[in-house]
């Protein structure tokens, strides 16, 4: 087969450069004794590492010292770390040895590796196998600065927005564990609840009595202990005035029994009285007992029935009646009431 | 009405001796125009017997009010300005050697007479603020190797400025609680602003008329004491002070954590003597519980100690007391 011109010029070019250790790798032979140098690739970026491979190719037992590097190749490519010598029995009495080099470079241009030697002794002969020499060339990627476009800060700190499943792998169990706690607590909640649903529903509170009604009784027990006509007077106003204030509290819903007498009177100015009366009656009742309670006073037996029929007077009057309930809203009621007991069984 | 003897005369009594009262609130606000709190307040301490600390703002007629309580009542009156440089001899007054005599003799100090105000007591240093409220307390000075008495009546009226906390010295809570009452004082409202403008600008100042001796207001604090105060009354107010320190026992779980000490024995007291005071102002012979509560901020706010929590929460001893009133039952 007859190659055309072009063909023919570049696989003479090829052998050329295979002889001359640019394209195979690198190897010295000295004998039985070979060693050679392969690098990751000929291009590295600026700062960047990568693997020099040093292979020792030599006879069983013979001792061969490798090159003793510190922390440089040559003045523009560092070391920054060596891997441990490792040996591989090859068969027919022959080891391979060998061991990676990490280099890097911060000098942008090509850069030589100079051949690397081991030496060893045949016989009396000192001998030595070196690698092939290198080509490097290490790029700058980066913008070249122009100073006269003035100085720039530093750039801010990147922040990475947190993601849940970065937590997973180490806490997996934990919050699988804590899920099914949750789950057991919500479900132990949801039958609690369930359950004083129903209560409620089914079982009514008591209604609360309403307030004339406790106020009515309790002045009626006043009454009965005639505690003024055995010379109690002081005891008569004290309970007087605490029934007519629990009644204005449960009443009018402001703090009665926390207030003082004219705090309470300036809050009933505010509200709608039915009779004009009333005022100046409740008015009467309450400073007759700031004298009775608070100033030795002994009203007269006349005064002391006119504080108790005031405070009759004024609790009738003021007293909230629920309206009779009409047929129609009784018949709703029974309904409702049988419902509710249907529901219940 | 039947009364009995005691009341009857005490009622009487004190309508006659109360008198004043009315003419010395007249005076006062012919010259002070608004600040009725404060001016009450002066008289509530005058007739309790008790020192005040006023806080508010300068410019709020705080020397205005005690000179002219001065001259209604015809005593001695010197106003005393605290600095970072006072000395106590500054203010109790020192020996110093006479040539002429050969000898020391008593140089007495500025606290010699009827009222004094301390202006802005926290600017100087405690031993000064030691040696006046141990006047105070005492009611008499001890120089070299002799103690003087100090007149009758004696009011102490000091101020502290809420606003200019740089460079002071705050006065620590065992001696502020020595004031009976602690008066906050704020600014007057606008038809009252209106005529001080009037009154300054046309110069024409109204004067106070000499209406009193010391010795009536030395009178009326015995009277003052002989007020009637029912067992119901002296409970009440030991609830109110027993809220501050037990608040849990009075429905106010929320503030025991929010007070770091309650009100102390001193502030029964106060409290008490206020009332029969505040009783005697409104011309009656028997305190109620409307005289407790109308006194009981200014008795109460400088002796309840606020936790970190409650200053957090921008909780203030107002708000306690204001709570604890329309908590505890009246009687």
């Amino acid at each position: 087969m007859k190659l055309k011109f072009p063909y023919k010029i570049a696989l003479q070019l090829f052998f050329a450069a295979a002889v001359s250790g640019w394209v195979l790798p690198t190897t010295a032979k000295a004998q039985s004794v070979s060693a050679t140098a392969t690098l990751d690739s000929t291009l590295m970026v600026i700062g960047g590492q990568m693997q020099l491979q040093l292979e020792l190719r030599q006879p069983e037992g013979l001792q061969v010292s490798f090159p003793q590097l510190t922390d440089t190749l040559t003045g523009k490519i560092e070391i920054v770390s060596a891997a441990p010598i490792d040996s591989t029995i090859m068969g027919d009495g022959r080891v391979q040895i060998s061991q990676a080099l990490t280099i890097t470079s911060f000098d942008s241009g090509l850069h030589y590796i100079p051949p690397l030697y081991f030496e060893y002794r045949e016989g009396s002969e000192q001998r030595r196998a070196a690698t092939r020499e290198q080509a490097l060339m290490v790029v700058n990627p980066f913008k070249e600065v122009d100073p006269e476009k003035g100085f720039m800060d530093l750039k801010e700190a990147m922040n990475l927005p947190f993601s849940m499943a970065e937590l997973l792998p180490y806490f997996k169990w934990f919050i699988l564990f804590n899920l099914l706690q949750l789950l057991v607590a919500a479900f132990v909640i949801y039958l609690q609840r369930s359950k004083k649903t129903i209560k409620q529903i089914f079982i009514p509170e008591k209604p609360k009595e309403p307030a004339h009604v406790v106020a009515l009784r309790e002045l009626e027990r006043i009454k009965s202990e005639k505690l003024w006509q055995t010379g109690q007077v002081k005891t008569f106003y004290s309970q007087l005035t605490e029934v007519l204030r629990r009644y204005l509290e449960d009443r009018y819903h402001f703090p009665a029994l926390e207030q003082t007498s004219g705090e309470i009177l300036r809050q009933m100015k505010h509200e709608d009285l039915a009779g004009s009366d009333l005022l100046p009656k409740l008015r009467t009742v309450l400073e007759t007992a700031d004298l009775a309670k608070f100033a030795r006073f002994e009203p007269l037996a006349d005064e002391n029935n006119t504080a108790l029929a005031n405070t009759y007077f004024f609790v009738n009057q003021t007293k909230l009646e629920s309206l009779p309930e009409s047929p129609e809203s009784q018949d709703k009621t029974k309904a409702k009431n049988d419902e509710e007991k249907q529901m219940v069984k | 009405m039947n009364q009995t003897v005691d009341i009857k005369e005490l009622n009487e009594r004190i309508q006659k001796e109360s008198s004043f009262v009315d003419l010395l609130t007249l005076e006062m606000n012919k010259v002070i125009v608004g600040q009725k709190h404060l001016v009450e307040s002066l008289l509530t301490g005058l007739l309790a017997d008790g020192h005040i600390l006023l806080e508010g703002v300068p410019g709020l007629a705080k020397t205005l009010a005690i000179n002219t309580l001065a001259t209604i009542v015809d005593a001695q009156f010197s106003r005393i300005q605290f600095t970072p440089d006072l000395l106590p001899a500054d203010l109790l007054g020192t020996m110093i050697y006479s040539q002429k005599n050969e000898s020391f003799v008593v140089k007495k100090g500025p606290i010699f007479t009827n009222f004094v105000l301390a202006d802005e007591i926290n600017r100087a240093p405690a031993k000064v603020q030691s040696a006046l409220l141990e006047a105070m307390q005492e009611r008499q000075v001890t120089l070299g190797d002799q103690t003087y008495k100090l007149p009758e009546p004696f009011l102490v009226l000091a101020t502290q400025n809420p606003i200019e906390q740089e460079g002071t010295y705050p006065l620590p809570e065992a001696q502020v609680d020595r004031f009976m009452l602690k008066v906050v004082i704020s600014y007057p409202e606008k038809n009252e602003e209106q005529q001080i403008i009037r009154h300054n600008l046309a110069q024409s100042f109204p004067q106070a008329s000499k209406i009193l001796k010391p010795d009536d207001i030395v009178r009326a604090r015995k009277v003052v004491k002989d007020v009637y105060m029912d067992e119901k009354i002296e409970k009440y107010i030991v609830d109110i002070v027993f809220a501050t320190r037990f608040p849990e026992n009075y429905k106010l779980e929320r503030f025991k954590e929010m007070i770091s000490y309650g009100a102390s024995p001193r502030a029964s007291i106060s409290l008490a003597a206020a009332a029969k005071a505040y009783a005697f102002i409104k011309r009656r012979g028997y305190v109620i519980p409307e005289d407790v509560r109308a006194v009981c901020h200014d008795v109460m706010r400088h002796r309840i100690g606020l936790s970190y929590e409650a200053e957090a929460n921008n909780l203030s001893t107002e708000e306690i007391i204001s709570e604890i009133l329309n908590t505890v039952e009246v009687p």
